[in-house]
């Protein structure tokens, strides 16, 4: 994978600014935690990849191997995603652990919008539907949906967390992503609670945007997954990611003025024109 | 079982100011003020409160979000009643005096044969006339006691909230939808204007006055301030209180200071100085819905004895009158609600629930929507500890997706973080303009 256009050297060193902020980052985690208390959160999508190559970047300097890293499996991936994080795994040799929800994933027999019934699943899997207030005794396999996000990911994090004793996790998260992250910061602590472990979650691309994120990848030629030569711009589970673009790559579209959650959202400015009617409000 | 973290009071009760939309101080020294009711539409009703904050006149007889109460010169109290689509003047002993309701030979017409659509204001001129300001209509009219046009302005005017007669005998014009306030001579002739009809000058704007020097004090509500224009267009002075408010209707009193009515901001009325001091303050207020210590009945197990979903309100304050509560039976396993509405405004099912500053929370529902032609959606205001919301617009509310037209179940998915300052979120299901959503398994979880 050879990218198509050349970066200025302006702009190159604008980019390696960028990078040295987010390894400034990884180096104070460094010094904050214990090597194996560290994990890492990757899916194979840019922001996670950009994060793990940082990462990569810092441990080379100091000779220590990469943290454990976590990939959920879902149970709806894309291919050439996962022979993307196989060749990733090879080349950087990153301690890979894929995680996923087995229980749910056997009741469901691997199939999507299968049905699953609460009482089929382990008393975990049933605490944690208890815990966030779901209250029917069947749902459909979805990754999407509220509880298929809940037991399909976060339960899983939480368990990485456990099963592992990581006290630090790494996360691919930019504030320019989606508005419900302008608040976040580059670490944050979080208290431990019922069926929750307590951690430190770490951020260290927060301040890239998408502009910058692909410049970077340009700059330093690091690997991606194929997938958003296609036009993809936002990776998530195989049967709800969209296109945005057909056929053009992420970094050639408007990435300043249009979403980067392709979907229904297109609509949403035409709404809000009229929400925005709504004096009171 | 819900447990309640804050509990709310009984809806209606006189004297308890919800959202005061409008304000003016009377030769007595006492202070009228208009409010609209809380947002279930109860409470709404005119008070006059003396300066130790003492209510010493009330009228709250089958008010709906009436936005303006003004003292006539006869003594009565002309109120217009916005919800209900009418005037009317109540005596000092609470008579109705004169009714909209029967112009027209009960109809309520005017004269040309049209009916007050959304009036958001109404004075008494000294001939005996009023001043009406009829939103929806697009209009600002002269009427007489028997519903007679006597003069109208209605080319330009974008949903206007406030129309009141200079001592030139000119009319400013709050141009609300169109960010400008107009000053118009008899002959209908703009003949001064402040705002480029962008929201960057002014943004809703809901009252303009002259001043005694010649400047104008303009309410510039979503911009949250006040604001002293010059006659030539230069901003001379400015007030704006540190949370967000939108402020209604500022009055100016003789001793040189104003009267500022805050809506449901801070649910309060003030009154500041020169200097920017607050030097007054009536806020008398304690809000009806409880706050949840978490999400309560969101599967919809629970209905109510009105009907309406247990622990969930229905928000008809903003919907013009129109909207109502439907269910979808041949849902399984039991009936989901939803909303269905058919005009301008908007209809909320929504609920108080107690968050934690910093924490990220996970909102989620199943949607459908039929022939939305406006935008349905789930979003969430979060509010301070004095009740008002940190938002200027509802569309920086944080929010799932806008739906329109037509959408089978849909899974709805976001994530949202608790700003500063908010003490508990307002989860609500929203539609505009017309159309059907219904709504189903909704979450909010701490993740």
């Amino acid at each position: 994978m050879a990218f198509d256009r050349e970066i200025s050297e302006k702009r190159k060193r604008q980019c390696s600014k960028l990078v040295e902020i987010s390894k400034g980052i990884v180096r104070q985690t460094f010094s904050k935690f214990k090597p194996e208390e560290l994990g890492i959160t990757w899916t194979g999508g840019k922001d996670s990849t950009l994060t793990l190559w940082i990462i990569w970047q810092v441990c080379l300097e100091k000779g220590a191997p990469i943290p454990k890293t976590m990939i959920i499996g879902e149970g709806d991936e894309f291919e050439e995603i996962e022979q993307f994080v196989e060749r990733m795994k090879r080349e950087w040799s990153v301690p890979l652990e894929v995680c996923r929800n087995e229980d749910v994933l056997k009741t469901t027999d691997h199939q999507l919008n299968a049905l699953v019934r609460v009482k089929d699943l382990n008393e975990r899997n049933r605490e944690e539907l208890k815990r966030i207030g779901f209250e029917e005794d069947e749902f459909p396999f979805e990754a999407e949906s509220y509880v298929g996000n809940h037991l399909m990911k976060t339960v899983v994090f939480n368990q990485f967390l456990e099963r592992n004793g990581i006290r630090g996790i790494f996360q691919g998260l930019r504030w320019d992503e989606h508005p419900a992250r302008f608040n976040d910061d580059y670490f944050e602590y979080k208290e431990g609670g019922y069926l929750m472990p307590e951690h430190t979650r770490i951020r260290p691309i927060l301040h890239f945007t998408e502009r910058d994120l692909w410049d970077t990848y340009a700059a330093f030629k690091i690997p991606y997954c194929p997938l958003y030569e296609r036009g993809y711009r936002s990776l998530g589970a195989k049967t709800t990611s969209l296109i945005s673009v057909e056929g053009v790559p992420a970094w050639k579209q408007d990435l300043e003025n249009t979403e980067e959650r392709a979907g229904r959202r297109q609509d949403k400015e035409k709404a809000m024109e009229r929400m925005r009617k709504l004096g009171y409000m | 079982m819900a447990e309640i973290v804050g509990p709310g009071c009984e809806r209606g009760i006189p004297g308890n100011v919800e959202m005061p939309l409008a304000v003016e101080r009377l030769p007595n020294g006492n202070t009228l003020i208009a409010d609209a009711g809380d947002e279930a539409g109860f409470g709404s009703e005119i008070l006059e409160v003396n300066p130790v904050g003492s209510i010493v006149w009330n009228y709250n007889e089958g008010l709906r979000f009436a936005h303006s109460g003004r003292r006539m010169k006869n003594g009565n109290t002309l109120i217009t009643d916005t919800t209900n689509n009418r005037l009317i003047e109540v005596s000092p002993d609470k008579r109705i005096a004169m009714s909209s309701d029967e112009w027209g030979g009960g109809t309520g017409k005017l004269s040309d044969g049209s009916h007050l659509h959304y009036p958001n204001e109404a004075f008494g001129l000294g001939d005996g006339t009023f001043l009406v300001t009829d939103r929806n209509n697009d209009r600002c009219i002269q009427v007489d006691r028997n519903g007679k046009v006597i003069w109208a302005f209605e080319k330009e005017l974008h949903h206007p909230h406030n129309a009141n007669a200079l001592t030139n005998g000119n009319i400013m014009i709050a141009d609300s939808d169109g960010n400008r306030i107009l000053e118009i001579n008899q002959k209908k002739e703009i003949i001064w204007s402040y705002g480029d009809g962008s929201a960057e000058t002014l943004w809703w704007p809901r009252s303009g006055i002259r001043l005694e020097n010649g400047n104008t004090l303009i309410t510039d509500s979503k911009r949250h301030r006040i604001i002293e224009i010059s006659p030539e267009g230069r901003i001379v002075w400015k007030f704006h209180t540190e949370h967000v408010d939108k402020f209604y209707i500022t009055h100016a009193t003789k001793e040189g200071t104003f009267l500022i009515a805050c809506t449901d901001g801070h649910h309060q009325v003030i009154e500041v100085d020169r200097t920017g001091s607050i030097i007054w303050l009536f806020r008398n207020y304690r809000r009806p819905a409880p706050i949840y210590a978490r999400l309560t009945n969101g599967f919809f197990k629970e209905v109510g004895e009105d009907g309406i979903p247990k622990h969930w309100v229905l928000a008809t304050r903003l919907s013009e009158g129109g909207g109502r509560l439907i269910w979808d039976v041949d849902n399984k396993p039991y009936p989901c609600p939803g909303l269905e509405y058919d005009r301008p405004g908007a209809l909320f099912l929504q609920q108080n629930i107690f968050v934690k500053v910093g924490q990220t929370y996970r909102v989620g529902a199943e949607i459908k929507t039929i022939e939305v032609k406006g935008a349905a959606c789930l979003h969430i205001d979060f509010y301070d500890a004095f009740g008002g919301s940190l938002y200027r617009d509802i569309t920086e509310m944080p929010s799932g997706e806008y739906f329109t037209g037509t959408n089978d179940w849909t899974h709805d998915l976001f994530e949202i973080n608790v700003p500063a300052k908010a003490t508990f979120a307002q989860l609500r299901l929203a539609i505009n303009h017309s159309g059907k959503v219904f709504v189903r398994k909704i979450m909010m979880n701490p993740i």
